[in-house]
């Protein structure tokens, strides 16, 4: 009996395993090389970039892991960037609040260790319960977790605006308050810029989630509850008590990138603290082999989800010669539509569909190519309209005979219709 | 034969997947009779009516319509051409009225392009005056009660004004008033010419209105009959005569002490005209004892199990007596440390982790066993799975296989080792053998003997009674709710059982 073997697992496990993760690393590795081909920057500051790129992998990563961890819990975590702003606030209002007094306004040049650790438990203690308060919304009261995280989203910006205005009027006893706060402690400031700092965090993160999801029993039932819920909680399963935790995980996780984002930056500003990250956290776990639908994802999938993102994001930087953080929004808009299409069509029997089926298809194709004209011009560094007008017309002419081709199969009824 | 063929069904067959739902099938439909489909569950019925009114596009065999052959695409089709069908699962827009239901999809729209509320709400009205009923017609579908959501159908269908009507149990959830107003309804359309195909379990209903009557069973064509000219009995005797599966078992069984009793046990449902999906349920269950639940569909057999495990709809009254102690779940997990297991009827949807290994699948519900400080020991948890698949003999390559990798038998052994595995007192299978083919049905057969020989006490539900002949030591009838009948395994006999489960009040 084939069974007996205990030993010899059966071919074709480890690539069964480990597929997508072996598929990610030659993305990357195939990102990397171009980027190193077309840049000067590469070729003449590699440490600098690597330290560079490894460092904002890391800020993404920490709290991709959360968002990855709700989305195989079978959720979905939409408030990792308002948890950022909002942690952000929360930590640097109690460093200004215990920071001593000199000429009546505090000192935040030089915080003693004990205000910076309360300021870390606070905030960690207030992303606790923002994932407690999710957790609650959405097993006790039947939310959606799409609803109940969009409304902390646009709710705990909001709130931390109003927050760090009477923060900042109290502490500085002024009239009128501010809608940031500076630290200008040197120790504080560090701990998200020097590069091997949140490297080093995310990596520690990654092996306890990696221990929990994959070798705990509370890993196994999360998986389990993400695949089937009904199933899980039909096998004696506390299905609530779970996604409890996993909410804690996507906000807990959050915060932490919070407060590193806003020690790179000395500062809390949360009308623009991790504007947007939210969406590039769901990207880097998607990317990484998290299926929306929950149940599918691995801790290593979603660490190299995450480096894939940001070393695109630097690659389009790089060679456009544009701004990472101008860019970003279009690389992680792209990678999750390309992403999340490729899972689809892998399970509903690929290519051997119409993709440009009526009216709608047509338009499409126009739309395809508008886009494509539009983003080659203003990616240009010269000539912008000329690319511009080439993309598009190649684009057209693509994607046009594949239109036509589509209708001829079908006319033929080789392709189902729709 | 008649000379006239409204519908001439020809060698029509069906398949999904392995299974065959419908098989050669050739029947014609005369134009203005009333002719009745019966048959068991899974016997093909709603396969042919499906196939008839468009639902099903990709079906073996012909359709003609006086004479031409038809082949539709969808239900657009067959309604251009005078047919419509009322179907067994109610198929309303709950937030949407019942006037908009009833239009849905061609609704009336006055001179500027607009939505006409009002015609179409004084011609719902109209509807409901023929069913004789006052169902307001601007009212949203999730207000009314499950009878006039079944009316609002029954409506739709007629508003189509359809030349050939099909109804796949259109009773199934109306009161014994409903039901007349509705036979006043058919009579009337009947006198208008109208033929209609009518699905139904309840022979009264049947003997009571058809002209003809067609029997299925396992997908196959039995006979159709002028009903003039045939019983209940006879009827009730093609619907079920097949041969019963060659498996000895349940020979020298020696049940000890009671491990279970439920008394008085019933089951609110609110909002619907019977109020009760459970009645007054009263039995013991013996260790070593394998007690079956017969019963046609919405009978309440799953509902029964469902109490047992604490996953009900509505909390439940009565009493349940576990090991001599009352116990009363309100989560599953409470029922699972309590002794009792649950192999739910819906394998893929309920009780199957499809992204998981055979080994993940297995383990899931005795983790606690395999893992020290919450970290799960990957050697002893494959022990584990290896030691549950050679018992229960599940064929796999490995129990690193994915578990949608196996057969559906294997599948259904995989989901009953995890629950053994947590060694209950009590074992609930709810239809364990459906869908799986017959040498995985008989190893199952076997795992349940060996089981009960090893004293757990087992409840099981089938919607195929030889099998709970086959299986079963006792088997407790369930009829709409109400427990209709007991038989010991000396006086098991299809027809009699069969008569308990169809006993309405």
């Amino acid at each position: 009996m084939p069974l007996l073997n205990r030993e010899t697992r059966p071919a074709g496990h480890f690539l069964r395993s480990f597929g997508n993760e072996i598929g990610l690393l030659v993305a990357v590795l195939v990102v990397v090389g171009i980027t190193t081909y077309f840049s000067d920057s590469y070729r003449m500051k590699p440490s600098q970039n690597a330290k560079e790129i490894l460092r904002q992998t890391a800020l993404l990563g920490i709290f991709a892991l959360g968002a990855g961890t709700v989305i195989i819990s079978g959720g979905i975590d939409l408030s990792s960037g308002s948890v950022i702003a909002f942690s952000a606030t929360i930590c640097t209002s109690i460093i200004l609040l215990l920071s001593p007094l000199v000429d009546n306004s505090p000192d935040t040049y030089d915080v003693s260790l004990w205000i910076l650790l309360a300021a870390f438990a606070g905030t960690l203690l207030a992303a606790f319960l923002i994932g407690s308060f999710h957790a609650w919304l959405i097993t006790s009261i039947g939310l959606p977790p799409f609803v109940a995280t969009l409304a902390s989203l646009v709710g705990l910006r909001s709130l931390a605006r109003l927050l760090i205005e009477d923060v900042t009027r109290v502490a500085y006893d002024k009239q009128t308050g501010s809608s940031q706060i500076y630290i200008g402690d040197e120790f504080y400031h560090q701990l998200g810029s020097v590069w091997w700092i949140p490297v080093v965090i995310f990596l520690l993160l990654s092996f306890l989630l990696w221990l929990l999801l994959s070798k705990s029993v509370y890993g196994r039932h999360l998986y389990a509850m993400g695949g089937n819920e009904e199933a899980a909680r039909l096998s004696g399963i506390r299905t609530e008590r779970l996604k409890w935790l996993a909410y804690c995980i996507g906000s807990v996780t959050a915060a932490i990138a919070g407060i590193l984002y806003s020690s790179e930056i000395s500062m809390a500003e949360p009308a623009n603290n991790g504007m947007g990250y939210e969406l590039s956290a769901i990207a880097a776990a998607v990317v990484g082999g998290c299926g929306l639908s929950g149940g599918i994802g691995s801790i290593g999938g979603i660490m190299l989800g995450a480096v894939f993102l940001r070393v695109v994001i630097d690659a389009v930087a790089k060679i456009f010669k544009q701004k990472p953080d101008i860019l970003e929004g279009l690389v992680v808009g792209g990678l999750v539509v390309l992403a999340v299409a490729f899972n689809e069509l892998r399970g509903t029997g690929g290519l051997r569909k119409q993709f440009f089926p009526g009216a709608l298809g047509i338009l499409n194709v126009l739309i395809l190519t508008l886009l494509a004209g539009v983003i080659t011009a203003v990616t240009s560094t010269t000539d912008k309209l000329r690319y511009g007008i080439i993309a598009a017309v190649v684009t057209l002419l693509l994607l046009g005979a594949a239109a036509i081709r589509e209708r001829i199969n079908a006319s033929r009824g080789t392709i189902p219709r729709q | 034969m008649p000379t006239t063929s409204h519908i001439d069904i020809r060698n029509v067959g069906k398949r999904y997947g392995g299974v065959v739902a419908l098989n050669d099938v050739s029947l014609g439909i005369t134009a203005g009779e009333f002719h009745a489909i019966v048959g068991e569950n899974g016997a093909g019925k709603s396969t042919l009516m499906k196939i008839i009114a468009g639902v099903i596009s990709d079906y073996e065999g012909e359709l003609r319509l006086r004479g031409e052959s038809v082949r539709f695409a969808g239900t657009r089709d067959a309604e251009a051409v005078g047919i419509s069908i009322i179907h067994q699962e109610l198929n309303l827009v709950e937030e949407l009225s019942a006037a908009a239901n009833i239009f849905l999809g061609r609704e009336k729209r006055n001179a500027f392009g607009l939505l006409d509320d009002r015609a179409m709400q004084q011609d719902a009205r109209k509807l409901f005056e023929q069913l004789e009923c006052d169902i307001p017609p601007a009212g949203p579908v999730r207000d009314l009660r499950v009878g006039d959501q079944q009316l609002v159908e029954i409506a739709k269908a007629l508003s189509l004004q359809s030349e050939i009507l099909i109804m796949d149990e259109p009773t199934s959830a109306l009161t014994e008033t409903e039901v007349e107003r509705l036979f006043r309804v058919i009579e009337r359309l009947k006198a208008s010419g109208v033929t209609i195909l009518y699905i139904s379990h309840k022979l009264d209903e049947v003997f009571r209105m058809s002209d003809r009557v067609t029997v299925l069973r396992d997908g196959q064509l039995v006979t159709t009959t002028d009903t003039s000219e045939t019983s209940p009995r006879e009827v009730t005797h093609l619907m079920v005569g097949r041969e019963i599966e060659e498996v000895d078992l349940g020979h020298e069984r020696s049940p000890g002490d009671s491990v279970l009793a439920v008394e008085n046990l019933s089951l609110p449902w609110t909002g619907h005209a019977r109020q009760w999906r459970l009645q007054d349920i009263n039995f013991q269950l013996r260790r070593g004892e394998v007690l079956g639940i017969a019963g046609l569909m919405g009978a309440g057999r799953t509902e029964l199990l469902e109490c047992l495990f604490g996953t009900s709809p509505e909390k439940p009254n009565g009493r349940i007596v576990l090991d001599g102690e009352t116990v009363r779940f309100s989560h599953p997990a409470d029922a699972c440390r309590a002794g009792i297991a649950f192999v739910t009827e819906d394998r893929k949807r309920l009780g199957l982790f499809a992204e998981m290994s055979v080994r993940e699948n297995i383990t899931l519900c005795t983790l606690d066993e395999v893992s020290s400080m919450g970290l799960i020991g990957a050697t002893t948890e494959r022990r584990a799975a290896v030691e549950s698949v050679e018992l229960l003999g599940v064929k796999t390559d490995g129990v690193e296989a994915p578990v949608m990798s196996l057969s559906g038998g294997n599948q259904q052994k995989c989901v009953i080792a995890r629950w053994l595995r947590t060694q209950p007192k009590v074992l609930l299978l709810d239809d364990p053998t459906r869908g799986i083919d017959v040498g995985a049905k008989a190893e199952i057969y076997k795992v349940v003997d060996q089981l009960c020989r090893d004293g757990m006490g087992i409840i099981v539900t089938s919607s195929e009674l030889p099998e709970l002949m086959t299986l079963c030591d006792r088997i407790l009838v369930l009829c709409e709710g109400r427990q209709t009948g007991e038989f010991s395994r000396e006086d098991f006999s299809e027809q009699s059982i069969m008569e308990a489960a169809t006993m309405r009040e």
